[in-house]
C-alpha cells in the first residue's frame, strides 16, 4: 500500500505549550483518513501541519518530520507555496472569495500564472463537474459566489481546491456548518474524490468518520491514542479511551 | 430613606447625560441657524460661478451708432427695472453684499448704441468690440446733450437707476463712453482651487497611505521598530495643522520651486495637505484591512497563492469600501483646513488659480474676506453654508459605505 505522508515523531508547540506530542502515522494514498477526537485535542493543528498553514501563527514551533515524496515538508528548501498547490485545504466555514464563481475557481490557477482564457474555462468546468456543482451553476458562472447556498459554497471551495490538481485535500470539519442534506452531498463527493485524491478529514461526527473514511486516528490531548482502519477502530477498538469516546461516554 | 437617595442621584446623573446630549444638538442646530440666517440670501448660482474680483471696463460708443432713437420696452421686463425708451437699455437698483448701492444692467436692446460699444481701455484690446452683459454694474455714462455740452450720469454721482434712466431719456443725445464693472463677489476661483487641492493631496497621500497601511497590517511583524513606526503615525494625527503649514512653506517649498513656482502656491498646499491626510488614510485603510476575514487569507494561501497575491488580489479589493470612506473623510479634511493653507497657498483670492500660483480654498476664502478692514459676514456665511452642505454629504457617504461594508461580511 502506497503512503503519501509519513509522519515521524511530530511535536508542535505554541509558545511553551505543547499542542502535539510525538505523533507517528502513515497516511495512505487515495484513501480517506479521518481525524477524530474531542475539541482542542490537536486534530486541526495536525491537519494544518500538512500544508504548513501553521507557519502563519506566531510562536508556533515544530519538531519532527512529515515526509512527502521522500522530502521533509518542513525542510528549509521546500517551497511552501508549491507545497500548498500539492496539498489543498477546505475549511470549516465555507469561505468563497467575494467575486464571481468563475473567478473563485480560476483564482488558484491564475496565481500560478495561467492566463489562457480557454484553458481557464476548461479548468473551471472540470473542477465544477468533479465537485458536482456544474449542473447547478453552469448558467451563472459570472454571478457572485456569495449568492450561493452554504452547501453550494462549500462545494465551490472544494472545486476551487480541485482546480489546483492537488495530490491531497485536507478538510477541516467541512460539514459542520451545513445542514444534513448538504452534508450528505459532500460525503458523496468525498467518496467520488478519493479515486483521484488523498483526503484527510477532521470531523466531530462519529457517523461521518465511519461512513466516509478508510482509516481513523483518534486524538486525545495532543496525542494519537489509536490509529487503525476505520473498521477496526469502530468495531473493536484496542484502547479503552477510544471505545469510551466512540460510544459517546465522553467528549 | 437610603433607597430614595440612590434614586435621586440616579436621576441627577441621568439628567446630566440628557442635558449634555441636548446641548450638543443645540450647538449643531445653532451653527446651522446662524450660517443659514446670515448667508442664505446670498446663495445662488451666481455666487458659485462668478469671479471674486470685478473687472473694470471703459467702453466707447462706435462713431456711426451713438445717437438716441426709439425702442420698444420688452414685455417680460421686471417691475423693478427702469427702461430708457430712447436708448434701449433697462437698469435696476441693487445692493451688494458689501452694502454698496449699485445699478445693474437688466436688458439691452440689440439695436441700442449700448449693444455696439468698443473697448476703450488702454491696451491691446482697445477698439475691439465688447459686449455689455446683463448683470454688469453701470458706474458712469458720459454723453453730450443737444447743444453738444458734455454731461455724466451714474452711480458715481450716487444716482439710482431711475435717475440715470431719466437723465438718459431727457438730456442725452449722443453717447460718448461708459464705465462698467463685472459683477464679482463669486467664489468660482476658490472652488477650482479647492478641487485642485483635493486632487493633488489625494494623488500623493492615497498611494503612500495605502501602501503604509498594508505594510503595517500585513507584512510587519511585531517588533520594536514597527511599534515605533505605528506610534509615530498615530502622533502625526495630533500635530497641529499650523505646524504642518510652517513646515510646508519652509521645507517643502523647494519642491514646488523646482517645478517653477515663485510664490506660495496651490501645489504646495496640496503637498502639505497630503501629509496631513496620511494618518487619516492609513488609519482608515488599516481598519478596512482588519475587518477582512482571516478565513479569506487562509483560503487564498491554501490555494498556493503567495502573500502579495493574497494581499493585492483578495484583501485589498475587499478593503476598497473602507478605503473609500477614508477618502471621503480626507476630502472633508481638505475642504475644512485653513491654518496650514494660509501659509502654503497664500490668502490672495485668485479667480483663475493654477497649480503653481496662489489661490485660496473655500475655507481660506472665508478667512480672507473676514480678515480685511470690512469683514464680510454675509459672504462668509454663504460660503460656510456651501462647506457645511458638502461636509454633510460626505458624512452621509461615509455612513452609507460603512453600512454596506458591514452588510457584506455579516
Amino acid at each position: 500500500m502506497e503512503t503519501i505522508f509519513k509522519v515521524e515523531n511530530l511535536n508542535l508547540y505554541y509558545g511553551a505549550k505543547q499542542a502535539l506530542k510525538s505523533l507517528n502515522l502513515d497516511i495512505r494514498k487515495h484513501h480517506v483518513t479521518a481525524l477524530i477526537g474531542p475539541s482542542g485535542c490537536g486534530k486541526s493543528t495536525f491537519l494544518r501541519c500538512l500544508n504548513r498553514m501553521n507557519d502563519l501563527i506566531e510562536g508556533c514551533r515544530i519538531e519532527g518530520k512529515v515526509m512527502m515524496d521522500n522530502e521533509n515538508i518542513f525542510d528549509r528548501q521546500v517551497n511552501v507555496v508549491e507545497l500548498r498547490t500539492k496539498v489543498g485545504m477546505v475549511f470549516q466555514k465555507p469561505n468563497p472569495f467575494p467575486m464571481s464563481i468563475f473567478d473563485n475557481i480560476a483564482y488558484g490557477p491564475r496565481c500560478q500564472g495561467i492566463k489562457n482564457k480557454k484553458l481557464l474555462s476548461e479548468i473551471v468546468e472540470r473542477s465544477l463537474k468533479q465537485a458536482a456543482l456544474w449542473d447547478e451553476v453552469h448558467d451563472r458562472l459570472h454571478e457572485s459566489a456569495m449568492a450561493l447556498s452554504g452547501g453550494q459554497q462549500q462545494r465551490l471551495c472544494i472545486a476551487r481546491t480541485i482546480a489546483m490538481e492537488p495530490e491531497v485535500i485536507l478538510m477541516d470539519e467541512p460539514t459542520s456548518a451545513l445542514d444534513p442534506i448538504a452534508t450528505a452531498k459532500i460525503e458523496e463527493l468525498i467518496e467520488e474524490l478519493k479515486q483521484e485524491y488523498t483526503i484527510v478529514i477532521v470531523t466531530h461526527s462519529m457517523q461521518q468518520a465511519s461512513r466516509v473514511s478508510d482509516d481513523t486516528a483518534f486524538f486525545l490531548l495532543g496525542e494519537i491514542v489509536e490509529f487503525n482502519t476505520t473498521q477496526d477502530i469502530f468495531q473493536n477498538p484496542a484502547d479503552k479511551r477510544t471505545e469510551d469516546y466512540i460510544t459517546g461516554r465522553f467528549g | 430613606m437610603k433607597k430614595c437617595n440612590i434614586r435621586k442621584s440616579d436621576m441627577a446623573l441621568n439628567g446630566i447625560t440628557y442635558l449634555a446630549s441636548l446641548l450638543c444638538e443645540l450647538i449643531l442646530l445653532s451653527v446651522f441657524v446662524f450660517t443659514f440666517s446670515k448667508g442664505s440670501s446670498l446663495i445662488n448660482w451666481d455666487l458659485l460661478k462668478n469671479d471674486y474680483w470685478s473687472k473694470n471696463y471703459i467702453v466707447e460708443s462706435s462713431a456711426d451708432h451713438n445717437t438716441a432713437s426709439q425702442y420698444e420696452k420688452p414685455d417680460d421686463l421686471s417691475h423693478e427695472a427702469y427702461f430708457s425708451r430712447r436708448w434701449g437699455i433697462a437698469l435696476v437698483d441693487h445692493v451688494s453684499h458689501e452694502k454698496e448701492k449699485q445699478v445693474l444692467i437688466e436688458y439691452i436692446d440689440p439695436k441700442s448704441p449700448f449693444a455696439s460699444v468698443v473697448d476703450g481701455s488702454a491696451g491691446q484690446n482697445k477698439g475691439k468690440e465688447l459686449n455689455l452683459q446683463v448683470g454688469m454694474r453701470l458706474e458712469k455714462i458720459d454723453f453730450e446733450d443737444q447743444n453738444g455740452t458734455a454731461g455724466i450720469t451714474g452711480t458715481i454721482l450716487s444716482e439710482n437707476a431711475e435717475t440715470v434712466v431719466k437723465n438718459l431719456d431727457q438730456t442725452a443725445e449722443t453717447l460718448t463712453s461708459a464705465y462698467v464693472k463685472t459683477a464679482g463677489g463669486g467664489i468660482r476661483g476658490s472652488i477650482i482651487a479647492t478641487g485642485y487641492l483635493i486632487l493633488v493631496s489625494l494623488l500623493i497621500a492615497l498611494p503612500i497611505g495605502i501602501a503604509a497601511a498594508i505594510y503595517l497590517n500585513e507584512y510587519a511583524t511585531k517588533n520594536r521598530v514597527n511599534q515605533l513606526i505605528r506610534t509615530g503615525i498615530e502622533m502625526l494625527t495630533g500635530v497641529p495643522s499650523i505646524i504642518y503649514g510652517l513646515m510646508g512653506v519652509t521645507v517643502l517649498f523647494p519642491i514646488t520651486k523646482a517645478f517653477g513656482a515663485t510664490t506660495t502656491n496651490v501645489l504646495l498646499g496640496g503637498i502639505t495637505m497630503s501629509i496631513i491626510l496620511l494618518p487619516t488614510i492609513i488609519r482608515a485603510t488599516e481598519e478596512a484591512l482588519l475587518v477582512v476575514p482571516q478565513n479569506l487569507r487562509d483560503a487564498s494561501l491554501a490555494l498556493g497563492a503567495n502573500q502579495s497575491q493574497t494581499i493585492f488580489k483578495i484583501i485589498l479589493p475587499c478593503a476598497v469600501p473602507g478605503i473609500l470612506s477614508g477618502v471621503l473623510l480626507s476630502i472633508g479634511r481638505v475642504i475644512g483646513e485653513s491654518a496650514a493653507l494660509i501659509y502654503t497657498m497664500g490668502t490672495f483670492i485668485s479667480d483663475a488659480p493654477t497649480l503653481l500660483t496662489q489661490g485660496t480654498s473655500m475655507a481660506v476664502h472665508i478667512w480672507s474676506i473676514m480678515s480685511g478692514e470690512q469683514p464680510n459676514f454675509e459672504l462668509a456665511s454663504a460660503i460656510s453654508i456651501i462647506l457645511l452642505i458638502f461636509v454633510f454629504l460626505l458624512n452621509i457617504g461615509v455612513k452609507w459605505i460603512s453600512r454596506r461594508l458591514q452588510k457584506e461580511w455579516h
